[in-house]
């Protein structure tokens, strides 16, 4: 399919710089190009972009039929599959494509904040057990099952409902669904679009955690950089804050097989020619591409009453650990996001404000103040943006800016980024010293698999800190605090 | 190309990757199979008291590389079995006709969740036929 992709490395002087943060493969880089590609990165942060294949990856997104603007990488950008992680692309409405690939496999996958009432102090003489509550309360693994079991007519309705489908079980409190993004529940979903086989890898996941680099974690707010953000966001120094990093599981990871490989034999239909089989789309507005977007929504929504759940359960696990023993502890959602998206939006491109279908891989949306879709205390403040870090170092808390929505069709980074792959870091690290490591700092550590635990190493990651000093550089997002873990619970 | 398995991890930033290897397209399909469980820690020689019968199509190849695999994962899930034993019994470019013997597996540890056509293509070699394959973890 297509042409091959260009045998010679990437080159740093292939790059424009066109400001400090920000570096350009013109158009005329590669013949099939449709668009300029943009990283956003410091001068280190590039060159470990070009040690693996994912400026390539990037490269190859701007070939994609209906692409406005640039594709785009944020500083986090690491070798994915089809798309990089850290990939933006938008495409112009109605005749630009979609692409299943664009989103991934794990559809919404997303971080969730909860910060609690007590502050570290009080909580850290029963740290051991509220780990442990936590990993016993949040089932983890990738095929592993929870406590709620559907039939079809209520996983209709989770599909649908998303995360308002889990308040009407008395799993969410409605200041949780007015912060979450699309209030919880994405528009367009379509039940009819979902196969059986998503189904029964979905039924028995609501509530479960996953496997691979998903976590939950709390954590100490270590820093605050925006003292008026991090007020209204009710985020204080020394407070104890949990992050919940999860998506759509089995039903996601199938709806995006079900739909890349129709798309197969459906992108030679269209005349598409992509340098990359994974890539494959459909117009947005075909009948292929309208069902892989329903069907998409709809993993989305389950993605979004998947955190739900396992917020009631982290809400349980601190009920069950310290009622009686701290004053009060109860957990208020900051926020919940998507990085693993396809929406539709609508941005200004070149002065002209136009509808698009924004992809998201590995990327986060951050919406400006003033935007439409935050919630009514957030307006004029901006989008919350978490920015989850490699395991035992740190986390953010960013807002979204006027620059993201100017720049970067509202995005900014996902998360540090690995370096490492994860042969290397088993082969360098071992699950149970690392474990050692960072229970001897004082951060509380469950684990059901320690090669899992030493994939996951710090050292396979960038500095997320200076992944977020780029994004903040550059204008498309910025610091409100700083968070830093006391206890990770890993599948 | 690594022993009995006929396949080789190769490095991947964020995901896993393998080139397999097979004298025919059975072969490859198998031994790829094979890759695929060993990569997620299930040992080869596990006891095979559990027999699935599958059929599997796809528009080429490579599709219907990604559909066998996928299918693997699929089954694992639903079932929570782990298979060792892959037979390949009839391929063409379009489908194929297998059967997978492997055992309960009541503590689900699967680390894959897809299969994906990045940069894939079966390439027929002078003696054998090859293909890397990238899988989202």
């Amino acid at each position: 399919m297509g042409k091959p992709a260009p045998s010679r490395a990437i080159a740093k002087s292939d790059f424009r710089r066109v400001s400090e943060q920000v570096w350009e493969l013109p158009r005329d880089f590669r013949d099939d190009m449709r668009a300029p590609a943009r990283l956003y990165a410091d001068e280190a942060l590039l060159e470990a972009a070009l040690t693996d294949n994912s400026v390539e990856q990037l490269v190859n997104t701007s070939t994609l039929p209906g692409i406005v603007k640039y594709a785009i990488a944020m500083p986090d950008i690491h070798q994915g599959y089809g798309f990089p992680i850290g990939g933006v692309v938008a495409t112009r409405l109605p005749q630009g494509i979609i692409s299943p690939g664009g989103v991934g496999y794990d559809i919404n996958c997303g971080v969730r904040l909860l910060a609690s009432e007590a502050s570290v102090e009080e909580i850290s003489p029963f740290l051991g057990d509220l780990a442990s509550a936590l990993y016993h309360n949040c089932p983890s693994g990738v095929g592993v099952h929870g406590e709620i079991k559907l039939q079809d007519a209520e996983l209709d309705k989770v599909l649908v409902e998303g995360a308002r489908w889990a308040r009407r079980r008395g799993l969410a409190r409605d200041e949780d669904l007015e912060h979450t993004e699309e209030f919880g529940a994405m528009p367009g979903a379509d039940p009819e679009y979902v196969s059986h086989r998503a189904r029964e890898r979905g039924r028995g996941q609501i509530g479960t955690l996953g496997a691979g680099n998903h976590f939950i974690e709390v954590d100490a707010v270590t820093a605050v950089y925006d003292e008026t953000a991090a007020e209204r966001l009710g985020l204080l120094p020394g407070q104890a804050v949990v992050q919940i990093h999860c998506g759509s599981r089995g039903f996601g990871h199938q709806v995006c097989e079900d739909y890349v490989a129709r798309f197969q034999k459906t992108v030679h239909d269209y005349g598409i020619e992509l340098p990359d089989r994974e890539l494959v789309c459909a117009p947005f507005e075909s009948e292929e591409g309208q069902q892989y977007f329903r069907a998409m929504a709809c993993a989305a929504n389950f993605a979004f009453a998947n955190r739900q759940a396992l917020a009631h359960y982290i809400r349980r696990s601190f009920e069950e650990v310290l009622a009686g023993k701290v004053p009060a502890f109860d957990l208020h959602q900051v926020y919940d996001i998507a990085h693993n998206m396809a929406k539709i939006e609508e941005h200004e491109v070149g002065g002209t404000r136009m509808q698009l279908c924004v992809h998201r891989k590995g990327a986060t949306r951050a919406f400006g103040p003033g935007s439409p879709g935050l919630p009514d205390d957030l307006r004029d403040l901006g989008q919350p943006v978490l920015i989850p870090g490699s395991m035992g170092t740190a986390s953010y808390v960013l807002i979204g800016t006027r620059g993201s929505m100017e720049q970067t069709f509202g995005s900014t980074c996902h998360g540090a980024g690995r370096v490492w792959s994860r042969t290397r870091a088993k082969k360098t690290v071992r699950g149970q010293d690392l474990r050692q490591e960072l229970e001897s700092r004082g951060i509380a550590v469950r684990a059901g698999s320690m090669p899992g635990l030493a994939e996951e190493a710090p050292q396979a990651y960038k500095d997320v800190s200076r992944v977020v000093d780029v994004v903040e550089r550059a204008g498309i997002g910025k610091k409100v605090a700083r968070l830093e873990p006391i206890a990770v619970v890993k599948g | 190309m690594a022993g009995d398995l006929g396949f080789r991890e190769v490095e991947h930033t964020a995901d896993r990757a393998f080139t397999v290897r097979g004298r025919n397209l059975a072969e490859l399909f198998a031994h790829a199979a094979h890759a695929l469980c060993a990569i997620q820690g299930q040992p080869a020689g596990t006891q095979q008291t559990v027999r699935r019968e599958v059929e599997v199509s796809g528009v080429d190849r490579e599709t219907l590389l990604v559909n066998w695999l996928n299918e693997i994962l699929y089954l694992q899930d639903v079932h929570r079995e782990s298979y060792s034993g892959f037979e390949v019994i009839a391929i063409s470019d379009t489908s194929l006709r297998a059967s997978l013997r492997g055992e309960p597996s009541a503590s689900s540890r699967r680390t894959i969740k897809a299969v994906t056509f990045h940069g894939l293509e079966i390439e027929r070699l002078s003696d054998a036929w090859e293909a890397t394959i990238v899988v989202d973890v």
